[in-house]
């Protein structure tokens, strides 16, 4: 699991690090290398105090990043609504760690044998915490505003990387506590990763900004992940390390591309670029109509530009889980597991939403292919970063897909460590 | 060390597919020629499956056999394989790939997307009927999904887009429950495997109510492919909307995806769900033929009309599975194959006749056959094989279908047997308002077929007298394998 963990990370900050577009700086960097240690230490955290300094050390690096456009109002109101919202479940999660001390005397998480009701609230009350970080409904509410708000390489950071390593270290919690506690935990986590799924899928159906759209589905991607948190079986839990690797991979694409759209399109349209600078040196911002992450930025992108379109298209199709592309083979192993410890259920749940999702995902792709080009569109320039990035998320999805062995293998002796 | 026939032939299309996402848009000719190999290599291929198939044994043939996929939790082959049943689909999907690629020519626009969509989607039609693993078989089945989207949602009619995502919404749900029951089989057996000739044999240690379970999740989603009432809304719209070409394809190979899933999977793996649903599996078959005839009847656009024959004609084959006999097997996987050749040539037809009015308003026409006698002569032909006249290759599966269903489902099959009137009924007034009568002047100078759409429809017209004729040519192919899959549970 850190092995994983620690190798999922480093290669998203080396993709991510490569799509930050021109306002790159130094504290930039600096904060999403700090926000990554705390996600390090998260995954691999075994004592609750840890777990928590971890957690604030991303959450806070997170806060900043997520206001980074200083003088842009949206990523002002999202970053403040992350801050409020994080604030208030750090709190309770640092109330629900006391409760476990109180009750179990000690903070770490083995060699737990049974737990009380006031420990169990503790856990309740962590759960919260956890639940926040990796925005599972209904605790996710800052989700589409901060990642509207964020500049988009940040967002596609925050949509992966601290959700991951949130989950990841809930799985780890979740097994070391869940035989022991005396109430069914299993229940509650299960409506918890439906009402996640659901809610993120069909709210994403009504989305116009790619940001926020990809935001909600971000939000049901987690859902999926839940699923093998809940079974707990040897198939759960590679189903999480892999989905996890392949999720970054897809997600993180969806994002080099659309952010290519959108720098284009700023540089296309004076107007925008004016609107923006102007922003940036805090002068007066008129709202102008043209958002560039708007979802008309794809009309007819496939006479533009096909190789973008076609690999836009595989990143939303491996998102909803098509075969042969990398999203199906987690996604396989996840409802696998779903299937084989009977949680049927969950399993219907997963693959109705999977159903579902692909209508917006496919509402992208209806733009690319079947919308003709605005008057005037050109094929997008795209900066030789982006073009890396996407197409090296685009080898992973495609490669994984159809050779998920060696994928399968690394998730198997990663899984070994788990407790 | 043997020849991988079967996987050059599902692959050399993909290969194909690559070659042309690589060839600059404005080289044309060498896209097509491309893409034109790449089909004409697999159905070369196919025929020779033909001649070196063996046809005394109901065992797999041609079985190729490798490790993919293996981790402490699951254990995925890539395992492929023939045998009477999947054989002939593999030789009809080659055939008519080849053909709607011919057929397709016409495309003006986008056609290098429109070739590497297309071989895509041939990929995943021939993987389907070959593969004998279930996470593969899963895999090959959503193939076919994503590129008929686009096919049906970039070249397609006026409500290309509506008819794209209802197509793939639908399908896509049927198969999900499908991609359940597939992992509810996995858990059952033990040791876990995909391998679906291993999960034929455990149905003994089945409990009814887990296949009964299990059967409705595959049937799910195979009846939506079928498309079997009252799963069918998609196909009228999708074959309307489609270009020419993929409603062929739709019609010709997609549709027979389900009633291979039904006979491959539902009846060998699941008997006794199967037996418990076979009485509302022949309803649905009997609503299947009349209605869909009776819908038929009551539509003036040609493509449309023959796509509620579709309906129809599917309807047979599901009534023949209900009857569990050999001769009802052979009928049914007789009758996807000639339905596949005799509707293909129909869309060819229609397309043939829209390229040049622009309008496929049964009403519009009249006395063409003057005009167009070569036409007029292929689309009789191609009629009066769809409704079923003796020496045509459709009545041969019809009369197998109705004498395989019959023993055990007289009254159904006797209402049955209606619907082939109503079939009649409509072909004939079709063929009466746009060949006979007075020449329409709106068409004085229509004029007759090109080389091109000939060579596509040509063969296919041959192939519905011969197998009419001599339709042991098919037939011996499957016999044993239909006897040995009556014979499983008796």
């Amino acid at each position: 699991m850190v092995v994983l963990g620690s190798a999922v990370l480093a290669l998203l900050l080396t993709l991510d690090d490569s799509s930050i577009p021109e306002p790159a700086s130094g504290s930039f960097s600096c904060l999403i290398l700090l926000s990554t240690v705390g996600m390090m230490f998260l995954v691999s955290a075994t004592d609750l105090l840890l777990v928590f300094v971890s957690l604030e050390l991303v959450s806070i690096s997170s806060f900043i990043l997520a206001g980074y456009e200083r003088a842009n109002p949206k990523s002002n109101e999202g970053s403040l609504k992350y801050f409020i919202f994080g604030a208030f479940s750090s709190a309770v999660m640092a109330y629900g760690i006391s409760l476990f001390y109180g009750a179990t005397g000690g903070t770490t998480l083995i060699a737990v044998r049974a737990l009380g009701p006031l420990a169990l609230t503790g856990l309740l009350f962590i759960l919260v915490g956890f639940g926040f970080k990796a925005a599972l409904a209904p605790m996710h509410f800052w989700v589409p505003d901060a990642y509207e708000g964020a500049p988009t390489p940040v967002t596609a950071f925050l949509s992966v990387a601290p959700k991951i390593a949130a989950l990841g270290a809930l799985a780890r919690l979740l097994a070391a506590l869940i035989p022991a506690a005396s109430v069914d935990l299993g229940n509650l986590l299960s409506i918890l990763c439906c009402l996640t799924m659901t809610v993120g899928n069909f709210v994403a159906l009504f989305q116009r900004n790619v940001k926020r759209l990809l935001a909600y589905s971000s939000i049901a991607q987690a859902g999926y992940i839940v699923i093998g948190v809940v079974t707990g079986d040897a198939m759960g839990i590679q189903g999480i390390l892999i989905y996890s690797f392949v999720y970054v991979a897809m997600n993180i694409g969806a994002f080099a591309v659309a952010i290519a759209l959108a720098n284009d399109r700023r540089g296309a349209s004076p107007s925008a670029h004016a609107r923006l600078d102007g922003a940036r040196h805090g002068g007066p911002s008129g709202l102008d109509a043209a958002d560039p992450y708007d979802l008309d930025s794809f009309d007819g992108l496939a006479s533009r530009s096909l190789p973008a379109a076609l690999a836009m298209t595989f990143f939303l199709l491996s998102l909803a889980g098509i075969p042969p592309l990398a999203g199906f083979f987690g996604k396989f192993y996840l409802i696998g597991s779903a299937v084989g410890t009977a949680h049927y259920g969950l399993a219907v749940a997963a693959v109705v939403n999977s159903v579902v999702s692909v209508y917006y995902y496919m509402s992208i792709s209806y733009r690319m292919f079947f919308v003709s080009p605005r008057k005037g569109a050109r094929a997008p320039r795209i900066g030789i970063c982006l073009y890396a990035t996407a197409a090296l998320a685009l080898a992973v999805t495609l490669f994984f897909g159809i050779l998920p062995h060696r994928l399968a293998a690394w998730a198997q002796l990663s899984a070994k460590f788990l407790p | 060390m043997e020849l991988p026939l079967l996987s050059l032939i599902t692959f050399i299309p993909l290969a194909g597919a690559l070659a042309v996402l690589c060839l600059p848009k404005d080289l044309r000719r060498a896209i097509e020629g491309v893409s034109l190999a790449a089909a004409a290599v697999p159905f070369a291929l196919s025929a020779w499956l033909y001649f070196a198939f063996d046809r005394s044994t109901a065992a797999m043939q041609f079985v190729e056999r490798h490790g993919w996929i293996s981790s402490s939790a699951v254990r995925i082959d890539y395992y492929l394989g023939v045998d009477g049943l999947s054989a002939p689909l593999v030789m009809l999907t080659a055939l008519m790939s080849l053909v709607a690629l011919i057929a397709s020519l016409g495309i003006k626009e986008r056609f290098k997307e429109y070739a590497f969509w297309f071989l895509i989607l041939e990929v995943g039609m021939l993987g389907v009927f070959e593969s004998l693993d279930f996470f593969l078989f899963y895999v090959f089945w959503e193939i076919t999904l994503v590129p008929m989207y686009f096919l049906i949602g970039i070249w397609g009619g006026p409500q290309k887009e509506y008819a794209a995502i209802k197509f793939f919404l639908y399908t896509l749900t049927g198969s999900v429950f499908m991609l359940l029951g597939i992992l509810a089989m996995y858990f059952k057996a033990t040791p876990h495997t995909f391998d679906m000739l291993e999960l034929m044999k455990i149905h003994g240690a089945l409990s009814f109510k887990f296949q009964a379970l299990v059967f409705l999740a595959f049937y799910f989603g195979f009846a939506v492919k079928v498309p079997a009432f009252p799963f069918h809304t998609w196909l009228p719209l999708a074959h309307v909307e489609a270009p020419t070409a993929i409603s062929v394809i739709l019609a010709a190979v997609l549709l027979k995806m389900g009633v291979y899933g039904i006979m491959r999977v539902s009846y060998p793996m699941l008997p006794l769900g199967f037996e418990w649903f076979l009485p509302y599996l022949v309803v649905i078959a009997v609503i299947n033929i009349v209605y869909g005839a009776l819908c038929a009847m009551a539509q003036n656009d040609m493509k449309k009309m023959v796509a509620y024959s579709s309906i129809n004609h599917m309807g047979y084959c599901l009534l023949a599975i209900a009857g569990v006999t050999a001769t009802g097997f052979s009928g049914a996987a007789f009758q996807m194959v000639n339905h596949g050749i005799i509707t293909g040539a129909l869309f060819l037809l229609v397309g043939v006749i829209y390229d040049r009015a622009h309008t496929r308003d049964i009403g519009a026409f009249g006395g063409l056959a003057t005009k167009v006698p070569v036409y007029a002569g292929l689309m009789s032909l191609a009629c009066f094989a769809s409704l079923g006249l003796p020496g045509m290759a459709g009545f041969v599966s019809e009369f197998l279908c109705f004498l395989g269903a019959f023993p055990r489902w007289k009254i159904y099959t006797a209402i049955s047997v209606l619907g082939i009137l109503t079939t009649a009924a409509f072909f004939l007034r079709m063929l009466e308002k746009v060949f006979l009568g007075p020449l329409n002047n709106r068409w004085a100078d229509l004029t007759d077929m090109n080389a091109r759409e000939l060579v596509s429809l040509v063969p296919l017209a041959v192939l519905m007298v011969v197998l009419g004729i001599w339709p042991r040519l098919a037939l011996d192919m499957m016999n044993a394998t239909m006897v040995n899959l009556a014979g499983l549970f008796k």
